[in-house]
């Protein structure tokens, strides 16, 4: 076999010059491409809303179980086919289910682009969702479940969603449990897939080493097929978080806790503003608040964190930390300060420009591979935020001034909506 | 909206399949330090990643975890860039760093804006010569590692009896111990061991300096040597190569804990490393794969798919190591089965699959996905200086990194038979059994 590539590099010397293109296929689909010449690869991000929200009553689990069933073979390869035929031209396909949404990504070497492309349309299309491949897939998703339930971390973020998102979808594993998932049957797999793989609830990414009129047809191939579908899978709102403390006895030598506290949906006004607040408090790595308070002056702690989760209609704060069973309160007592002192005194001047200045420099990290710049294309659709988004989103962090963020912080930051999950044997205060 | 400047260059036109590599520029400074460019202009960002060839391997023995004790106090600051400064910079440029210990090597990256790149060559070197550590640092560090350990190892009983199965199998040397060190001795070092630790070690003579990304090898080479050249360079570590003895007794390791809620199988073998042959390690490797390697293994489609009796089992070879290399195993049984009788069923199943099914078909499309995979490496700007860093200091040579391809080309199917054949004789392995 003779391979002959030709490498090009292709440079984002200047943001404001990031170039990408809203292509459409012959059908109708949409997508954002980015044409990289600099390695042999063409790597395709891509989203469907929906994910766990959507899974059956009874049937949890159903959506993590179908997307695990879908390198599992097609109409017209085996399973083992299937895997073949993967390995022969270097192409990845991965799902996986989200709370929200059902991510994929494919990537293919681009020499090989015709054949992997034929595999991910039939892997999309026409999987086989044979009875033998059911089975076996549904005892490695109850083996993994009960692997989660012996791990101390996970046990502890399964335990906080059931209890902080109560009423809420969200509160459900992603994995199910192994009662629903052996009341899972073929019929059910394949209406979910089709429920599922919907075209108005898709958003797509590419990046790489093709040309337009190519990835055009691509794309039109993989995702023309599928139907549009009425029904909303929009996110509800979480309207009773849970707040106050939780606790679930497990004999172990530290205990790991979970917090939770109300954030906001992606595409709010103020999501920039409360994104540089909590990178003060608990996102930026060895800057923040809580690790420099927690871990570096105090030794609580190894790890301790806080993010935001944005969906499409509203978002939470998470953190979390693991510390031993005798630390436990000090250390919730330590976190319960921090979010206090930032609601009453709010953040420093320096710490918003430090913050400015990380958001706006660490934006080109999503510039070094394929795949990180069709993520990004993907994410910035499936978010809704904007066409402009890459010459926007500078101006919007640079617009947020101290008595901005201050006041937002004061408003939304609050010691009565915290809530913590401890799993483990606490000592008692 | 425009791409500024697409820039058309011809980087390298390759017929053979052989060819595909970093194109690694180096460079020795008179102290002894190594500086490796990957030039890679795709977007206006570096990665730097400071290796030195050296982990939990030099510590002597009573101080176990030194070396990652170290690791975290090199983040502690000096005299000219006191406490978080480094840190506290990084994050005002948008980048983002870390770090890690392991037995053979310890490695600290940074990613961020190549505007900066003089800058964060400046602060790597400055923390190499003139760390300011106080009693207090120490003290307060070490409760952190201790809370890292519990974190990692007393409450996850899988890690337990991963530590507790190296120990059997590495009775002699330093793979035997943990990096993060026993509980015991972390709690014993002193500031002291730090202090000589940190002066005896961290030096040019020990260390390979990676630029990957938007940086030309000239700039680098002028900045690298402005603010290296003054560190003199002190003695190059000296590692007291140790060897294990042949295992006469077959151990089993059991772990039982009521938080267990799905038994694992667990065996690790004693192996031959990349640093005895490369050539019969790619060997191992690829026989490994076809053997044990994810859902379309010999194992896999015996036990999983045949006859049910684990959700999943596989396999794997790390030979990047400067010791002995090893192979690890596991199974995950849908149903409760005696340790000894999983043992069995594999053993068995092992040697009749190196027989009859190791075939021609296989083996080329490993080697086609091995390749894939080299492609794939150079996606982004890290991972090159991952796999560079880590080979150069388990002692490959630049050229063993960049002609793999070349020696991957030549194994043939007998070459990967013999090696499975030899592994199936090893007697120097440990079985574990992680139960409720």
């Amino acid at each position: 076999m003779r391979f002959i590539f030709l490498f090009f590099l292709l440079i984002f010397k200047n943001l404001d010059a990031f170039e990408y293109k809203n292509l459409k296929t012959n059908s109708g689909i949409e997508f954002w491409f980015v044409e990289d010449k600099s390695i042999p690869i063409v790597s395709v991000s891509f989203s469907f809303r929906g994910g766990s929200s959507i899974d059956i009553k009874d049937k949890n689990g159903i959506s993590n179980l179908m997307t695990s069933l879908l390198d599992e073979g097609t109409r017209n390869l085996t399973s083992k086919k299937f895997k073949n035929e993967m390995k022969m031209n270097g192409m990845k396909l991965s799902f996986s289910t989200q709370k929200d949404k059902i991510d994929g990504v494919f990537q293919i070497i681009s020499a090989q682009a015709k054949d992997g492309f034929d595999l991910f349309y039939e892997a999309l299309n026409h999987p086989s969702f044979n009875e033998v491949d059911i089975n076996r897939v549904k005892r490695q998703v109850i083996s993994s479940i009960k692997i989660d339930e012996s791990d101390l971390s996970t046990l502890a973020s399964n335990k906080f969603n059931q209890h902080f998102f109560k009423d809420h979808v969200f509160s459900n594993n992603i994995k199910g449990s192994e009662e629903s998932i052996k009341n899972i049957t073929r019929t059910d797999l394949v209406n979910f897939h089709k429920k599922s793989f919907v075209k108005n609830n898709l958003v797509i990414g590419v990046a790489g080493n093709i040309n337009v009129n190519k990835i055009k047809k691509y794309i039109e191939l993989v995702f023309g097929e599928l139907k549009d579908n009425q029904q909303n899978y929009s996110i509800k709102q979480f309207k009773a978080l849970s707040v106050g403390q939780k606790m679930f006895e497990m004999k172990t030598p530290q205990s790991s806790v979970l917090f939770g506290h109300p954030g906001l949906e992606r595409n709010n006004e103020n999501f920039f503003a409360l994104r540089i607040a909590n990178y003060i408090l608990g996102g930026g790595g060895f800057q923040s608040r809580l690790y420099k308070n927690i871990r570096e002056k105090k030794g609580l702690v190894y790890s301790i964190y806080s993010y935001l989760l944005s969906y499409e209609n509203d978002g939470v704060i998470v953190g979390g930390f693991q510390t031993r069973n005798k630390s436990v309160f000090q250390t919730i007592e330590n976190v319960k300060n921090e979010w206090k002192k930032l609601n009453k005194r709010g953040i420093t001047k320096n710490e918003l420009d430090n913050a400015k200045a990380y958001f706006n420099g660490s934006f080109t990290r999503n510039f070094t591979s394929t795949l990180s710049i069709a993520r990004l294309l993907q994410v910035v659709q499936y978010y809704e935020l904007g066409a402009d988004y890459f010459i926007k989103r500078e101006k919007i962090i640079n617009s947020l001034n101290l008595e901005k963020v201050n006041g937002i912080i004061s408003e939304y930051f609050s010691n009565e909506k915290l809530f913590f999950m401890i799993v483990g044997e606490p000592e008692k205060k | 909206m425009k791409i500024v400047g697409i820039l058309f260059i011809l980087l390298f036109c390759f017929e053979s399949k052989s060819n595909i590599n970093f194109n690694a520029k180096s460079t020795t400074l008179e102290n002894g330090l190594r500086l490796i460019v990957v030039e890679n202009p795709r977007a206006p960002v570096v990665a730097q990643m400071m290796w030195y060839n050296f982990g939990s391997n030099i510590e002597q023995r009573g101080k176990s975890g030194l070396a990652h004790f170290m690791e975290h106090l090199m983040f502690k600051g000096t005299k000219k860039f006191p406490n978080s400064y480094y840190s506290d910079y990084l994050s005002k440029i948008g980048g983002s760093e870390n770090a890690f210990t392991s037995y053979d090597y310890t490695a600290y990256y940074q990613i961020f804006p190549s505007q900066h790149l003089e800058k964060i060559i400046e602060l790597e070197a400055d923390r190499m010569n003139n760390l300011t550590l106080t009693k207090k640092n120490v003290e307060i560090e070490k409760k952190v590692i201790l809370e890292e350990r519990f974190q990692r190892i007393e409450s996850d009983p899988s890690a337990q009896l991963d530590e507790s199965m190296r120990t059997v199998l590495f009775p002699n040397d330093y793979y035997g111990r943990p990096i993060i060190g026993w509980k015991h001795e972390i709690e014993n070092l002193s500031y002291d061991d730090v202090i000589d630790f940190y002066k005896e070690n961290y030096n040019p003579n020990n260390a390979i300096l990676i630029l990957s990304g938007d940086i030309k090898f000239k700039n680098a080479k002028k900045l690298v040597n402005k603010y290296y050249k003054s560190i003199n360079s002190s003695q190059k570590i000296k590692l007291n190569k140790l060897n294990n003895p042949d295992l006469k007794t077959s151990t089993n390791v059991e772990l039982s804990n009521e938080n267990v809620k799905q038994q694992i199988w667990k065996r690790i073998y004693r192996t031959k490393s990349y640093n005895d042959s490369m050539t019969q390690s790619i060997a191992l490797d690829l026989g490994m794969k076809i053997l044990a390697g994810g859902t379309s293994s010999l194992l896999y489609e015996e036990f999983v798919n045949k006859k049910k009796i684990f959700s999943m089992v596989g396999g794997f070879f790390q030979g990047l190591t400067k010791g002995n290399g090893y192979i690890y195993f596991y199974a995950i049984p849908n149903k409760k089965v005696e340790q000894s009788e999983i043992s069995d069923l594999l053993d068995k199943f092992i040697v009749q699959a190196i027989d009859e099914g190791i075939s021609e078909e296989k083996l080329i499309l490993e080697k086609k996905k091995y390749y894939f995979d080299s492609i794939y490496g150079m996606d982004g700007i890290l991972k090159p200086a991952e796999i560079i860093g880590e080979a150069l200091t388990i002692g490959l040579s630049l050229d063993d990194i960049e002609n793999w391809n070349d020696k991957l080309d030549k194994i043939n199917l007998e070459m990967v038979k013999k090696e499975l054949k030899e592994f199936s004789k090893n007697r120097n392995f440990v079985t574990g059994n992680l139960k409720n």
